[in-house]
């Protein structure tokens, strides 16, 4: 009998997830919305009150004073005070959605909609691995997370500073961060926003990407401009938050807020303050630059009032975020909060529980830009390793949850269903054999095997096979290519910043 | 419970430990009250200080650590202490009592993180240091002012960001060209510190938390006390 000859599945690699294989997720579930229209109403007049009766300072910066006194905003020292009229009038100049682009265009993502997206850790001056322990971070461990981040098919964004290279003089960090996100990924990243003049630098690195008329139509750039809670704007992020909305790159305005400490112990009332400070600093943008892109930021916890640190993963702080989220649609804004936070110092059963408690919320809230989605411990004092390689492997099962149900005829699968006699199984059907691949998300790391098996492979947990996987994705990575003469460009506009700053 | 004291008749160690109890429960007047009974029956500031002040802060402090007491409890009873000190801090020095102690505290310049040195401050206070915060974003101007205005023994600088720290050196270089570093304790704190990078900018200590604060401030003093 003659036939055609085929290629055996053996010795076909296992089929890891490609890069390309997954895109931005869109968020096809129901909305959770915990508060009615009525109690949404008293939030949006409470915090209302708070602009136009209590105020918000704007320190230090006399040139923030004068745009504001400008554009009619009542000024008194430094504490300004908005009308709902104005703040109406300014905060529907932003756009409800905008693309953020990536140097490699299958990768620039939308901020914004029913479009969702998950970005490493930012901040941490520590990192930690099963193998070295807790230790300062330095470049190197930065560019190692760069890696992670681009190989993780469930990250979408590069982030910022995943973590702090605390070998690099602090006045020309920034550079290496920057170019360290442009060479070693291709998807879109955040800009600096420690000064002006970090800020400027993050904007010329993208001008020499993208060119500079490019970048005003979309921005090349998204950057983290925190409100320093209670009510107040510092000169530092003031001075970014100008320069970006001038450049029309994007930025988060997020109201910082540690209820007890920062905001009162009371959710209500935390979520007041949290909406006019974030209206505040969004209607500050849109006076500097009408239609500047903005994201409605929240980032909401406790502190512990008996030992006064941080909390992560409190149920109140998951309460807050689905009403955040209410609050952002309410002003058609694109929405950033979420994360894997966790007060735990190693990714342990604490941190596994912590880290979901905020990520489901976020989920199922619909947060457009998801911050911290991967690598965050200690309260955001320390990036590891293991942690993000595990939180991965939870981004990818939501990415499934968000899809959905599948009503088509194939998500009902009668053929299999009729040809099944009763007690009999699906193993083997046809519809099976079609779909068993991407039927059920299936995580790579965590473990599923008779326990027989699992203590004949050595009884790891998932901190250990996680360690495994970490290495087993460094040794495997390759960087995305970069036009040459780009590189060029890049390199020689780094030192002869570098040279400039130290001069 | 509602059963009327009159404070004037309780014996001296029933009123040593209605003023530690009220100091536990931040009842600033009536501590005040008390420590005005205690001075009117001819008792030493120091005595006062010791046996009713300061032992009743030790068993905050214990509390707090132990997870018994909340931050809002602590700071009641720490202004309740400050209230009582401000009658008996003037009479220590007339009487020559060893010192509690002043100390100035803030942030320094770029950083506006001020949650854990408040946290230090309150916990001074309550045990007897004269704290002076002098909050956020911090020149070296600010703090030689606030020096030239306190002359504080203990001078505490905060910075929780890794571009603010290396300003801990400068402030510190600033003092020794000044000449003044020898005359100060120089503490250190702020989640990404370490004990290696308090020594490497001369500071003299560098404490993980308020408690460690306080003990380290105390020890500091002892030696400056037993020094002089
Ligand atoms: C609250 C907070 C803020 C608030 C601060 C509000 C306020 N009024 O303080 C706001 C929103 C303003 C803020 C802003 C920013 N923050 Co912040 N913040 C934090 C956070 C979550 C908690 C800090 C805190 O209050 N802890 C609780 C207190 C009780 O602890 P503590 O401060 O460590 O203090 C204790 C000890 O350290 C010690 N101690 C402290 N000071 C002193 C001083 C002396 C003399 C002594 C003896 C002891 C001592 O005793 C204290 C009590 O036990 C930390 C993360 C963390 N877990 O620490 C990030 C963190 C410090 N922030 C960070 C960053 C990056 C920022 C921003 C740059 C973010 C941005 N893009 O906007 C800005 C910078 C603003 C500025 N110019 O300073 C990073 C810093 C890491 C780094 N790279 O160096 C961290 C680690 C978080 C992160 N992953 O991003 N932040």
């Amino acid at each position: 009998m003659v036939r055609e000859r085929r290629h055996s599945r053996r010795g076909r690699p296992s089929p890891t997830r490609q890069v390309e294989a997954i895109t931005q997720p869109l968020h096809q579930i129901p909305v959770y919305e915990l508060l009615d229209a009525s109690a949404l109403d008293k939030i949006h007049q409470v915090s209302m009150e708070i602009l136009s009766e209590v105020g918000i300072l704007f320190m230090d910066d006399p040139e923030s004073l004068a745009i504001l006194r400008e554009h009619g905003v009542r000024v008194e020292g430094e504490l300004a005070f908005f009308t709902p009229t104005q703040i109406e009038h300014y905060v529907t100049m932003a756009p409800s959605e905008f693309t953020q682009l990536a140097r490699n265009p299958a990768r620039s993502l939308v901020i914004g909609g029913k479009h969702m997206c998950f970005a490493p850790v930012y901040g941490p001056p520590f990192v930690a691995d099963r193998e070295r322990g807790r230790r300062l971070g330095t470049l190197q461990d930065f560019r190692d997370f760069v890696k992670l981040a681009y190989l993780s098919p469930y990250i979408h964004h590069s982030g910022g500073v995943i973590v702090e290279p605390t070998d690099l003089p602090t006045p020309t960090r920034h550079l290496d961060m920057l170019y360290s996100h442009i060479k070693y990924s291709d998807k879109p990243f955040m800009g600096s926003v420690m000064s002006a003049g970090n800020a400027a630098d993050s904007v010329k690195m993208v001008e020499i990407m993208f060119g500079s008329e490019a970048i005003r139509q979309q921005p090349a750039l998204i950057s983290l401009i925190n409100i320093s809670s209670p009510r107040r704007l510092d000169d530092r992020m003031l001075s970014a938050l100008k320069v970006y909305a001038r450049a029309r790159q994007a930025v988060i305005i997020t109201p910082f807020i540690l209820s007890g400490a920062m905001g009162p112990a009371a959710i209500a009332g935390t979520l007041a303050q949290q909406n006019a400070e974030a209206l505040a600093g969004i209607a500050f943008a849109q006076m500097i630059e009408p239609g500047t892109p903005v994201v409605y930021g929240s980032f909401q916890t406790n502190v512990d009032l008996q030992s006064g640190s941080p909390v992560f993963g409190s149920p109140e702080s998951q309460l807050a975020l689905y009403v955040s989220a209410q609050l952002a649609r309410r002003y058609h804004l694109p929405f950033r909060s979420g994360g894997m936070f966790a007060s735990a110092k190693i990714p342990d059963v604490q941190a596994g529980y912590e880290s979901i408690m905020t990520m489901l919320p976020a989920v199922l809230a619909r947060v457009n830009f998801v911050l911290h989605a991967a690598g965050w411990l200690d309260g955001g004092l320390t990036a590891g390793f293991e942690k993000f390689v595990l939180d991965c492997e939870v981004l990818g099962a939501f990415h499934t949850l968000l899809r959905g149900i599948d009503m088509s005829e194939n998500g009902f699968a009668m053929e299999s269903i009729r040809s099944v006699p009763p007690g009999g199984h699906h193993l083997g059907t046809p519809h099976t054999l079609r779909n068993f691949r991407t039927a059920f998300y299936r995580s790579e790391l965590f473990d599923y095997q008779p326990s027989e098996a699992w203590e004949a492979d050595g009884a790891h947990d998932a901190y250990e096979r996680a360690h495994e996987r970490l290495q087993q994705l460094l040794a495997s990575y390759e960087a995305p290519p970069l036009d040459p003469a780009l590189d060029t460009e890049l390199q020689a506009f780094v030192s002869r910043r570098k040279a400039e700053i130290s001069g | 419970m509602s059963d009327e004291i009159n404070i004037q008749e309780l014996p001296i160690e029933e009123l040593f430990e209605l003023m530690q109890e009220d100091l536990y429960d931040g009842l600033a007047d009536e501590v005040l009250e008390e420590v005005n009974e205690a001075l009117a029956r001819g008792l030493q500031p120091f005595e006062v200080l010791t046996q009713g002040l300061v032992a009743g802060m030790d068993i905050v402090g214990k509390d707090f650590r132990d997870g018994t007491l909340f931050v809002p409890e602590v700071l009641m009873a720490a202004s309740s202490m400050k209230s009582g000190m401000t009658v008996l801090r003037p009479l220590l020095i007339e009487t020559g009592a060893p010192k509690m102690g002043t100390a100035v505290i803030g942030t320094v310049k770029g950083d506006i993180h001020d949650i854990g040195q408040n946290l230090v401050s309150m916990m001074w206070e309550g045990a007897g240091f004269e704290v002076t915060n002098i909050g956020i974003n911090n020149s070296v101007e600010d703090y030689m002012a606030a020096i030239e205005a306190h002359n504080p023994e203990i001078l505490g600088l905060s910075a929780l960001l890794t571009t603010t720290m290396p300003y801990m050196k400068t402030v510190i270089d600033a003092l020794n060209e000044a000449g003044i570093r020898e005359r100060l304790t120089v503490l250190v704190g702020g989640a990404p510190l370490s004990d290696a990078f308090a020594e490497e900018i001369g500071a003299d200590a560098y404490c993980r938390d308020a408690a460690v604060a306080v003990d380290t401030a105390k020890k500091f003093m002892q030696i400056r006390n037993e020094a002089a």
